[in-house]
């Protein structure tokens, strides 16, 4: 590139586009060692945070690493139809009396005769809680998403401090709001309610007043212009236009509460999350087999089922705004 | 009798409108025409207090209308009904409950939450509709229909807050030359039956000489014509529009959306009395 005055430099181009190239040519150069340079620290970050971590581990990952079937190879139940007696409460031939084969007195008698096996009562305590937290959240985020959306409130303290209020509901992790209170509400299901039902707020608050940001303000307008008061716009001008997302939002939220709400178990929240703590820390493989196989189903029908109701209550429309416009 | 009094509006140190002064009787039909960004819809949203004046004052009878506040507003913009070039209805509510929604300041707004119209609202909103000759689309959601149907829609809500002004922003801008005339005629007829003033603002010369028994024209926010159509001369059409780089002329017939074809003989549009003209839906 050294002859920079010769009008046909490069493969016939003019003078002006010649230097155009050139300096194209140029600024290629210089974002590729850039990249080169991004990619290099990267991979030195990469490797000293894994080494920390392993460090900080208090077994060494990689001396480890060929133990890692040993636990499987041990944690096998006595027969694959243990798993089954486990799960459905029915008496096991290796029954010598200890915790381990003790699988029929937990039942829970509805009737005389019928009862619910004791994995699968935990199981729908476990997704009750997630459900009327889901229930609970997506009303009052429903309520507090209006109030922080630039295009409906123009007073910015209000704003401010709805935004805030939500931002400090998603900031704490459920498991954190969990602890907290189980310390107060003692252990069981209500703790883990209220702790996932604040952070369903702060986190579907925020995705609703996205939403409603959004929406399109002619209807609005319309209805301003009509003499409409501020909770009839709202109403009538937005809830229509947002209501579709708003369930979607929830649903996936309600998928992501049942997963929240079995983790909260395992720190004393109650239900199937408890019960599985128990079980792989008692060396229980049967039932920890019963409750992992019970858990994979619940989580895949309920994602197989909010998907598909979904796509029912909103077809393919679910992120289409203003479509009144001619 | 309605009155602007040296109203002006300012965005930033730009006067969209200025010192405008104007009055208008109870029950005229009034065409605003100007070029884009002369302040027609500017005007017309003062009017309604979707934007308030920076200076001035409007009046109507003994009504200070530039300085309600609260409910009095509201009711105030339930009395002067507005339509919007993008209609504005509600794309996903049906066709009815949008015409409905012109009830709401009528209304108490707990039954409205709970969508509870009463059967004699029904019934209003049902003929209003059949008098724009829409009432078969009363059950499909308001997005799906052409844009003239959601015009007359908008026309029907504006019925239904019984106004006694209709304010219109080009409410044909975004239609073909047949709705077009549909609404026109529309509006036409509810201001000779009702008696309603009719604010419009209009693109189009010959449709504000063939609808509007008076026409006013603005350039740079500033009225600068004010009269019978048949006054809107040639003179008249280059104060309000200017003339084009070449100072060529306004060929009228480039913009007209008229059915008959360009070149609309000059009139004056006055009523002889409201109702003895053939009501002009009856012809669609």
């Amino acid at each position: 590139m050294a002859n920079t005055t010769a009008g046909n430099a490069i493969g016939g181009l003019g003078p002006a586009a010649a230097s155009v190239m050139q300096h194209y040519q140029q600024q290629l150069r210089t974002r590729r060692i850039y990249s080169l340079i991004a990619i290099a620290v990267f991979l030195v970050a990469l490797w000293a945070s894994l080494d920390f971590a392993n460090a900080a581990n208090s077994g060494k990952f990689f001396e480890r690493l060929p133990y890692v079937f040993d636990f499987i190879r041990n944690f096998v139940p006595d027969s694959p139809m243990e798993i089954v007696r486990a799960m459905f409460d029915l008496p096991s031939p290796y029954d010598d009396g200890s915790l381990k084969y003790d699988y029929t007195s937990e039942r829970v008698y509805v009737t005389e005769n019928f009862y619910i096996p004791h994995f699968i009562y935990q199981l729908i305590i476990t997704v009750n809680i997630a459900l009327i937290a889901t229930i609970l959240g997506s009303a009052i985020a429903f309520v507090l998403c209006f109030f922080a959306s630039t295009n409906l409130v123009g007073a910015g303290a209000t704003r401010w401090v709805v935004r805030r209020i939500m931002e400090v509901m998603r900031a704490f992790p459920e498991i954190v709001i969990a602890g907290l209170l189980t310390a107060i509400l003692s252990i069981g299901p209500i703790a883990a309610i209220v702790a996932i039902t604040v952070h369903t707020i702060g986190a579907l608050g925020k995705l609703f007043f996205e939403v409603v940001e959004n929406a399109d303000m002619r209807p609005d307008e319309g209805l301003r212009a009509a003499g409409a008061s501020w909770v009839e716009r709202v109403r009538f001008a937005i809830v229509p236009q947002v209501l579709p997302n708003f369930v979607s939002y929830a649903l996936l939220r309600a998928e992501i509460n049942i997963r929240a709400s079995t983790i909260i178990g395992a720190v004393g929240g109650g239900g199937i999350g408890e019960v599985f703590r128990l079980a792989i820390g008692r060396d229980h493989a049967a039932k920890t087999y019963a409750i992992v196989i019970l858990l994979f189903v619940t989580i895949i029908a309920v994602d197989q089922f909010s998907a598909w109701l979904r796509r029912r209550l909103i077809g393919n429309q679910s992120f289409e705004f203003g479509r009144g416009a001619a | 009798m309605f009155r602007l009094k040296n109203v002006t509006r300012r965005f930033g140190g730009k006067a969209a409108v200025s010192a405008v002064s104007v009055d208008i009787p109870q029950g005229q039909m009034v065409g605003v025409i100007g070029r884009s960004g002369a302040g027609k819809s500017t005007m017309l949203r003062m009017i309604n207090r979707l934007v308030d004046p920076t200076e001035g004052s409007i009046h109507f009878g003994d009504v200070e209308v530039s300085a309600l506040r609260g409910a009095a507003l509201r009711n105030w913009q339930r009395d002067c009904a507005m339509i919007f070039q993008q209609f504005n209805l509600v794309p996903r509510l049906d066709v009815l409950t949008n015409v409905l929604l012109g009830r709401l300041n009528h209304r108490s707004t707990a039954l409205s939450m709970l969508n509870m119209f009463s059967r004699e609202e029904r019934i209003m909103a049902i003929a209003a509709l059949e008098r724009l000759g829409i009432e078969q689309t009363a059950l499909q959601k308001a997005g799906t229909l052409s844009g003239g149907q959601q015009q007359r829609v908008a026309i029907a809500r504006a019925l239904m807050q019984q106004p006694k002004m209709i304010l219109a922003d080009e409410p044909i801008a975004s239609l073909d030359p047949l709705n077009a005339k549909v609404v026109m005629d529309a509006l036409r007829d509810i201001n000779e039956r009702e008696g309603i003033t009719v604010i419009t603002n209009l693109h189009t010369l010959d449709t504000a000489r063939n609808y509007c028994e008076r026409i006013i024209g603005m350039s740079a926010g500033k009225v600068v014509f004010d009269g019978a159509p048949r006054d809107l001369d040639a003179d008249a059409v280059r104060a309000i529009y200017g003339t084009g780089a070449d100072g060529a002329e306004i060929d009228e017939s480039m913009t007209s959306t008229s059915i008959r074809g360009a070149g609309a003989p000059v009139q004056d549009n006055i009523k002889e009395s409201a109702g003895v003209k053939p009501l002009a839906l009856a012809g669609i």
